[in-house]
Parts: structure tokens; C-alpha cells; sequence
């Protein structure tokens, strides 16, 4: 598998092979953070040609230093749908003013929220093997440390060190696609 | 002072065990032990919530095809207006050899039988320049793609572009996109394109020199028929 790194290089060279790669390995997450933003499935289709065209016209812009091209395809992704429900809700304003209403709490998560879930999922996916048959185990199933280590015949120090491993991989970068895409502020600077 | 270990914060991130008194403590005091409990906490949750979204299936193709259609052909023809005198001569050079561009057979091997049927194809042939082993076949499908097979283009420096252009009108044109290395390169023609008027296949060397337009030096051609 090519890396970010690679991928972005063919990309600039102006390779569309390289678009179509990132395609396949990026176009389902694009499709659901679009579909979770806008709620309906032939609109999330359009972001998500919306976004890999303007990740080509784009291309020279995208800089693996500064995050993934999975959080780079998502941040455009993001400000697609966000346009879109703008330019919904001020079609609805002219013509339904009753619509208006602001959210209700706890209602549609944000983007954000999305993005994050997408980033994390695929550093998990990343992660290797023993790490993340660990963190599965933790996530998707509760159990407890001793838990894991029966079930994996692993030993505990050994589950241990796998799982703090893991979280602190992706911390990090949920942290650095997060500065990247200005979910967050990044550094420890940032409100808990 | 004494910092939370970090096995005890993903402990406590996990919700394996709870913060005791003295921990207690201590967050309230340590901004960098809150910072790192507070991020582990988030990472926790989100990983419960990436089940969801590990594996996610591919968007549909017929989405990619239209991203296909639109990255291809915008930079050539917004070019090519700019710089068509250029192009005009050496095409108008190299008409009388479209005459050529008839007869010949090319043996072709399919590596997968297309899902859809041909609606239109050629069979491309060297310019006067350009060694006679050169040579090639296109086939258009019903899908809209168009298979591309060609076999000892002169090396470049540069890159092979595919082009659909009116035989009737010499300056109009099409770009379809580049060749790969593949010997059976699959382009997408833009959805609307006329293959009754754009029916002279071309294929171009194109030097990186970031000019978009038809450089005018062409290879082979062809002429598309159903």
C-alpha cells in the first residue's frame, strides 16, 4: 500500500490514477460524513464528486506533513456539506420561514464529531495487529484488561503496554488531523 | 509531584477503574494530567464509536465516473481556446495522412470481457513520422468509457494524451486523457460528447511543459465508426 506520502506525490505530478486510489480508500468515508451532514443520499453522491474534484484542482495544496490525506479529503468533504445546508437553509428561508428553527440540543451531532470518528477508525485500522485486536477488544466489547489478556492468551503487562501503545497512537492523531482541520486548537492549550 | 501513571490514565479513560481521592486531588491541581485524562477519555469514546465506520463501502462508480468526466477535460479546453492558433498548422500538416488512417488490423487481446457493449470503434494507425510498428485500437462502450490498447508509441519525455476531434473542423476538440504504462487504459468520455462529430481518435505527445492544449504533435489517429 502507498503511502500518503507517495499518493500526494503522484497527485501533484498530476497522476489520476493517484485520485482514483485515493478514491478507494478514502471515498466511503467521504460518502458518510456526507451522508451524516446532509441526511440524504444523492446530495452526500454530489459532495463527495464535489470533493474529490476539488482535491484534484487542489491537488497542490495538500501537504502530508501537516495530516493525512484522509483528514485533508474530509476537511474539504466538511466545507462542501457545510455550503450546502447554507445554501439549503437559505432556500428555505425565502420560501419557508417556519423552518427556520435553530437545532434542537442534542440533536445532529457535528461535523466534527464525524470527522473524528472517521480519523480514529482508520488510525485504528493502521495500528498493528496486535494493538488492535487489544483495542478492539477494550472498544467494541468492554472487557477489562485481565479480560483481554485471557481471551487473547496474551499477558497482562503485555495487554497493557498494546493498549496504552494504541490510545497514545491515536491520540495522536486525532490530534494532529484535528489542528489540521481546526476542529480543534491544537496543543494543550486547547478548553477540556 | 506526582503524575498520573500512564497506565492508570487509560485505566480511568477506559472506565476500568475510578478516580480515587488522591487522583482527585491531583487533577484538580495538574493542568497536564487533566489535558491527557480529558484526550484519552475522548479517544475511548470515539473508538467505541468507530465500529461503525471501520470498513465502510466504496461510493457507487457511477460517482466516480462523474468525477472522471469532470477532471479530465476542463483545463485542456479552457487552454486550448486561449492557444488554438498553434495548434491549427501542424493538424492541418498532418491531415493528409488521416487518409492512411484506414485499413490495417490489430491483433487485440481483452484481459476482461467489458460488461457493456461496444458502440463505437477504431483502429489507430502511425503519422508519417512515427515508426509503422505504432499502432493501437479504441473501443467506446456503452458506459461511456473507452478503452484504449496501444503498443510501440515512440518513447517521451513527456506524456501520451487521447484526444476526440472533428475531422470536419480541425480545432475542435476533446481531451480524454492520458496514457498509462497499461497496456489497456480505460478513459472516461465526457458524458454529452457528440462521437458522431468527435469521431477522429488522437493520440499526442505531450511535453510536461504545464501548457494544456494539443501540442500538435501527433502519433497516431483513427477514426471512430459504430
Amino acid at each position: 500500500m502507498s503511502s500518503d506520502d507517495e499518493l500526494a506525490e503522484r497527485l501533484r505530478d498530476g497522476d489520476e490514477k493517484a485520485l482514483r486510489t485515493a478514491y478507494d480508500r478514502h471515498g466511503g468515508a467521504v460518502l458518510y460524513l456526507a451522508q451524516r451532514l446532509l441526511g440524504n443520499r444523492a446530495d452526500a453522491e454530489d459532495v463527495t464528486q464535489m470533493t474529490f474534484v476539488a482535491a484534484w484542482t487542489g491537488r497542490d495544496t495538500y501537504d502530508p506533513r501537516r495530516g493525512t490525506m484522509l483528514g485533508w479529503l474530509l476537511g474539504i468533504a466538511r466545507r462542501k456539506a457545510v455550503d450546502r445546508l447554507r445554501s439549503a437553509a437559505r432556500d428555505d428561508r425565502v420560501t419557508e420561514t417556519v423552518r427556520a428553527q435553530p437545532a434542537p440540543p442534542g440533536g445532529p451531532e457535528t461535523p466534527e464529531r464525524v470527522l473524528d470518528r472517521l480519523v480514529v477508525a482508520d488510525e485504528l485500522g493502521r495500528l498493528p495487529e496486535d494493538q488492535r485486536r487489544t483495542l478492539e477488544l477494550a472498544f467494541y466489547d468492554d472487557l477489562t484488561h485481565p479480560q483481554i489478556a485471557a481471551v487473547t492468551g496474551l499477558p497482562l503487562g503485555t495487554v497493557k503496554s498494546h493498549i496504552r501503545r494504541g490510545m497514545a497512537t491515536l491520540r495522536r492523531r486525532w490530534e494532529v488531523d484535528g489542528a489540521a482541520l481546526g476542529s480543534r486548537s491544537a496543543g494543550p492549550s486547547r478548553a477540556l | 509531584m506526582q503524575h498520573l501513571d500512564p497506565d492508570r490514565l487509560v485505566l480511568l479513560a477506559l472506565s476500568e477503574e475510578t478516580v480515587d481521592a488522591s487522583e482527585s486531588d491531583h487533577l484538580e491541581r495538574c493542568a497536564g494530567c487533566r489535558l491527557d485524562l480529558a484526550s484519552l477519555r475522548e479517544v475511548a469514546e470515539l473508538g467505541g464509536e468507530s465500529q461503525e465506520v471501520r470498513d465502510l463501502p466504496p461510493p457507487p462508480e457511477h460517482v466516480w465516473r462523474a468525477i472522471a468526466a469532470e477532471i479530465t477535460p476542463v483545463a485542456d479546453l479552457t487552454a486550448r481556446r486561449r492557444r488554438r492558433a498553434r495548434w491549427v498548422r501542424p493538424v492541418l500538416a498532418a491531415a493528409a495522412a488521416l487518409v492512411v488512417a484506414a485499413g490495417g488490423t490489430v491483433a487485440y487481446l481483452v484481459s476482461r470481457p467489458p460488461a457493456a457493449s461496444v458502440t463505437a470503434r477504431a483502429t489507430l494507425t502511425p503519422l508519417a513520422t512515427v515508426p509503422a510498428s505504432a499502432g493501437g485500437t479504441v473501443r467506446v462502450l456503452s458506459d461511456g468509457e473507452m478503452r484504449v490498447d496501444v503498443r510501440n508509441l515512440p518513447l517521451t519525455t513527456g506524456f501520451h494524451e487521447v484526444w476526440l476531434i472533428d475531422p470536419d473542423d480541425l480545432t475542435k476538440m476533446v481531451a480524454i486523457g492520458s496514457l498509462t504504462d497499461r497496456p489497456d487504459v480505460v478513459l472516461p468520455v465526457p458524458p454529452g460528447t457528440d462521437l458522431n462529430r468527435y469521431r477522429l481518435v488522437d493520440i499526442s505527445d505531450e511535453p510536461h511543459d504545464g501548457d494544456a492544449a494539443h501540442s500538435g504533435r501527433s502519433l497516431l489517429r483513427g477514426t471512430l465508426t459504430s
